[in-house]
């Protein structure tokens, strides 16, 4: 069941592609790529899901555990929901897992990995992976800006019967990280939505060097916004709030993550957690569409930042340069011409 | 929308002057005593009757920006994208693009302005009950249907209402009046905007749940403001009729003809007003539809922050229309208070697209300049047109508003679905860029056509002045041609000539002239009076020498500009005379001649005063 890719063992740049390793699918998941200045690079990438502890794990030098939680939402305010309220989380180890080597996309570059609940037939829990080649956007909202050094995880919840009629959820994340490095949680205020409509912050968990200025070496960002369709329009959208990062925890004695990170987990390594949960009082509830999808971005180096499109900058330009130069014209020539009448065309009369 | 009885005020301005038609008849007359309140020659009494008449607007503009009260509601209780929220403004536009024309005309030919004003009413009270309905059962195509009927009432019972201010206080408080009439209808979208959700959320706790019913009874609710307008027009109906019978009061007209014919004849000043009044307002009042949730999301104001800042455009303009328009009216320059008001517009749209600064410095720059540009916008029109087509004009300007904001309203709504805020308010940007563009345009058109639109106040009171006492002296001459025709006829040249300068006065009145000639700065436009009189001589004397000894002629002292408005006219011609190498001599026929004033100066710009001394037989005034 458990499904655990060491991927950077056994990366080589000069792969043969006859003769891929078995095990390996490295022509999917570790393409060659731009970054956003246009240079090449190689990055390994690892997402790795522990389905049998219930985790989910990306790791660059992140490791992102995730528990899905589903609670009732009776609060009128913006207050956390009571801690009564929580059902039971859904333990991902009792879901039945489908194939991911059949979602594989070798030309897309994404891979989806569904899982069914034992007691529930209908509805299922996604998690889809896209790696991206270059830099650019995904089609579907939120349209993260991503580059080479970037993946993307999707969470979809579909279908799963609530176990309320107000039923929210909420997404645990875990990131497990060196006690050298600090997780950081930053909301940014964006003013370009053009994008996410109507969606102007993105938050991020950077990990940075502590003590030191040195650049973001890794970042998890999103959008705080879920989709309540599977194509989603305006209306679909619903906020997000996420709780601020837990102080240093040990690290859980994960299987994925004692795999990953070997005897030293203990010693070298702190896990910090993020809870994000999907839908404010006042929004419609999960029971209304029975769908919930939200998109993060997880990546090297410092996270891209949104700049204004070109045709936002040209109806900009275009819109306050026409005036402008229009007054520069007209007024030179209504000077021009006063300067040429004042020459005496007629003659006083006397 | 807001800006009809801007308009209707400017149109109906115009006979502000003449004395009201009946009050001083009764008085004595009447044989028994009324109190003062009763009374409707008194003044308390029109006190009385502009409490109603300033309540009849009020519904209608109360219920207009439901909507953008109950934005969050409606699109989440009728399950709607933002495209068909912004419908529900379109539906409201369509019937007036074609009703602004036909507004006037109904009210004065077909209904009357009583009937009329309470059909109006009607049907602003059904549309906005069909409207509720909608939303009660969860029709969203009934709602659509309510904002139409609404809409076909709402613009039309603005003009019923200013016709009522005019026919009530023509002549007295008239200015005042509209200026009230207008504070109240800020009023009225004022308390909507801020009340609405208040309401709402009362109704969800009585009901139960949010929901379309929820929804529905709210907007019943509101349709009580509409009632309560229905009842101030059946009861100004009542009063208006007892003041008819009591002082043979006539019904009040709109007195706006509509010739459809006469947009062939707009100038390209006239367009480009045009223009700048939908770019601009296209910019502001579908922004106002959606602004609440723009702020909740942008700015995260909570709902009830969001609705007043939403308002705050309306609150502004409610005390600043009257200080701006006072100022406007003062100082002149239209032209330059226009591009003010657009460019800080344009500066407000910006901070709002691409700064997180506090909304309110944008909004309430939006509102001055909203106010500003309204003061000085609709006046210029009536300086680009004869009076006689100042209805076609102002209809056909407020005709192509509703068409603007009806698009833009969908294209907006489907923008914002698609592409976000922030190249929502780009779009509005580049909408008001567009304007500003126009604005530039008029203002070198002005310029070089010389026209008035930019004119400071004074030299415009200067203008005025002259052309009343030409207009009151064209009237004599005519009056004196016409007693004179019969019995001049014999009269030797001569003689004539004398006779008809000494009876105008025609030095002293040229010397009058030109002093106030004079007056305006301008050195071109320096007359000097010996060369005037020369030249008058001269011309005098050839034409003696050119008389036929049996053709008895007169001087006509004519001018080119014989009204205020006709102006533009008689200075675009002159110049373009004065341009040509040659300048046609308008004494082209044997009998007549002409001089040109202006050719006094130093020959550089033609002043807009022009004598033409044409023969008797062509007696007809140019």
């Amino acid at each position: 069941m458990g499904s655990v890719c060491r991927e950077d063992a056994s990366l080589r740049y000069d792969a043969d592609p006859h003769n891929p390793p078995s095990e390996v699918r490295s022509d999917a998941l570790f393409r060659e790529g731009l970054t956003q200045s246009g240079q090449t690079t190689y990055t390994p990438r690892l997402i790795a899901l522990d389905l049998k502890e219930a985790s989910t794990v990306s790791v660059y030098s992140w490791c992102n555990s995730a528990t899905i939680w589903e609670y009732r939402d009776n609060s009128t305010d913006q207050s956390q929901a009571a801690a009564d309220s929580y059902f039971p989380p859904y333990s991902l180890e009792e879901f039945t897992w489908e194939d991911l080597n059949r979602t594989l996309n070798h030309s897309a570059l994404t891979a989806q990995l569904c899982g069914r609940n034992q007691s529930q037939h209908r509805g299922r829990v996604c998690f889809q992976i896209s790696a991206f080649e270059s830099w650019g956007r995904d089609p579907a909202w939120p349209r993260l800006l991503h580059s080479a050094n970037s993946s993307q995880l999707r969470f979809v919840i579909e279908g799963v019967m609530p176990r309320s009629n107000c039923s929210r959820f909420a997404l645990e994340l875990l990131s497990i990280d060196s006690r050298d490095h600090e997780a950081r949680e930053e909301t940014h205020r964006s003013i370009d939505d053009e994008y996410t409509p109507s969606i102007f912050q993105v938050s991020q968990l950077v990990s940075v060097h502590v003590n030191s200025s040195a650049p973001v070496l890794s970042y998890a960002q999103w959008k705080p916004v879920a989709y309540r369709t599977a194509s989603p329009v305006f209306e679909d959208s619903t906020p997000c709030r996420h709780s601020p990062s837990s102080p240093p925890l040990p690290p859980p004695r994960l299987g994925l993550a004692l795999a990953f990170f070997g005897g030293a987990l203990d010693q070298g390594y702190r896990a910090s957690a993020v809870n994000i949960s999907f839908g404010i009082p006042g929004e419609p509830f999960y029971n209304a569409t029975g769908y919930l999808s939200w998109s993060c971005l997880l990546g090297l180096g410092s996270p891209p930042e949104d700049s204004f499109s070109p045709l936002v900058l040209g109806i900009m330009v275009v819109g306050l340069g026409t005036p402008a130069l229009l007054l520069l014209v007209g007024g030179a020539y209504v000077c021009v011409r006063r300067l040429g009448r004042q020459q005496p065309g007629y003659a006083p009369i006397n | 929308m807001a800006d009809r009885e801007e308009r209707r005020g400017l149109v109906q301005g115009e006979d502000d002057s003449e004395p009201s038609p009946s009050s001083s008849k009764y008085g004595s007359s009447s044989e028994k005593q009324l109190s003062a309140c009763c009374d409707p020659s008194r003044l308390l009494h029109r006190i009385v009757v502009l409490i109603f008449m300033c309540f009849l607007g009020f519904g209608n503009y109360f219920c207009y920006d439901n909507p953008a009260a109950l934005q969050t509601q409606i699109v989440q209780d009728m399950d709607l994208n933002t495209y068909m929220f912004m419908q529900l403004y379109a539906w409201y536009s369509w019937p007036n693009v074609v009703l602004c024309f036909l507004g006037g005309f109904l009210l004065d030919r077909v209904f009357g302005i009583r009937l009329g004003t309470v059909i109006f009413s009607l049907f602003v009270c059904v549309g906005q009950v069909i409207f509720a309905a909608g939303a009660f059962f969860g029709a969203f195509w009934l709602m659509e249907l309510g904002r139409f009927v609404f809409g076909i009432g709402g613009e039309s019972l603005a003009v019923a209402q200013n016709t009522y201010a005019v026919s009530w206080f023509k002549g007295k408080e008239l200015n005042l009046v509209f200026g009230l009439q207008l504070s109240m209808a800020r009023l009225g979208s004022t308390v909507n905007m801020n009340i609405m959700g208040w309401i709402y959320s009362s109704v969800k706790g009585l009901v139960g749940s949010p929901g379309h019913t929820t929804l529905g009874i709210t907007l019943l609710i509101g349709c009580a403001t509409c009632i309560f307008s229905l009842i101030c027009a059946l009861v100004l109906g009542y009063l208006d009729k007892r003041a008819e019978k009591i002082l043979n009061k006539e019904q009040g007209k709109t007195g706006e003809v509509i010739k459809l014919t006469d947009v062939k004849d707009f100038s390209i000043s006239l367009w480009l007003i045009f223009i700048i009044c939908v770019c601009y307002y296209v910019a502001v009042f579908p922004f106002i539809g959606l602004g609440q949730v723009f702020f909740i999301e942008k700015f995260s104001f909570s709902a009830e922050q969001a609705r007043a800042i939403n308002s705050v455009v309306y609150i502004i303009s409610a005390p600043a229309s009257p200080v701006l328009g006072f100022m406007v009216d003062r100082i002149g320059k239209n032209i330059i208070w226009v591009m003010c008001a657009v460019i800080t517009t344009l500066a407000a749209h910006m901070m709002l697209a691409f700064t997180f600064w506090n909304p309110w410095i944008a909004m309430s720059l939006l509102g001055l300049s909203y106010s500003l540009l309204a003061c000085a916008l609709w006046p210029m029109v009536a300086f680009v047109v004869p009076e006689h087509q100042l209805g076609t004009a102002y209809g056909f300007m407020q005709s192509i508003q509703n068409l603007g904001l009806a698009l833009i309203s969908i294209a907006s709504g489907y923008i914002l679905d698609n592409r976000g805020y922030l190249f929502l308010e780009v779009f509005f940007s580049a909408c008001v860029c567009l304007a500003l563009i126009a604005v530039v345009m008029l203002y070198f058109v002005d310029l070089l056509r010389g026209g008035d639109l930019n004119l400071s106040a004074k030299k415009r009171g200067q203008l005025q002045q002259i052309s009343d006492t030409e207009a009151e002296q064209r009237e004599r001459l005519l009056q004196q041609n016409r007693e004179d025709l019969a019995q001049l006829r014999p009269m030797s040249a001569f003689g004539l000539r004398n006779r008809y300068l000494s009876r105008l006065g025609a030095q002293d009145e040229l010397k009058r002239l030109q002093n106030s000639l004079e007056h305006m700065n301008d050195g071109k436009y320096l007359v000097q009076n010996h060369q005037l009189k020369k030249d008058i001589e001269n011309n005098i004397e050839k034409c003696q020498m050119n008389m036929q000894p049996f053709e008895s002629k007169v001087v006509v002292i004519q001018r080119a500009w014989r009204d205020y408005i006709q102006r533009q006219d008689g200075l675009h011609q002159s110049c373009m005379e004065k341009r040509s190498p040659s300048p046609p001599s308008l004494s082209s026929g044997k009998m007549s001649t002409s001089i040109s004033m202006n050719t006094l100066s130093d020959g550089s710009t033609p002043g807009p005063v022009q004598y033409v001394f044409t023969g008797w037989k062509n007696y007809d005034v140019i």
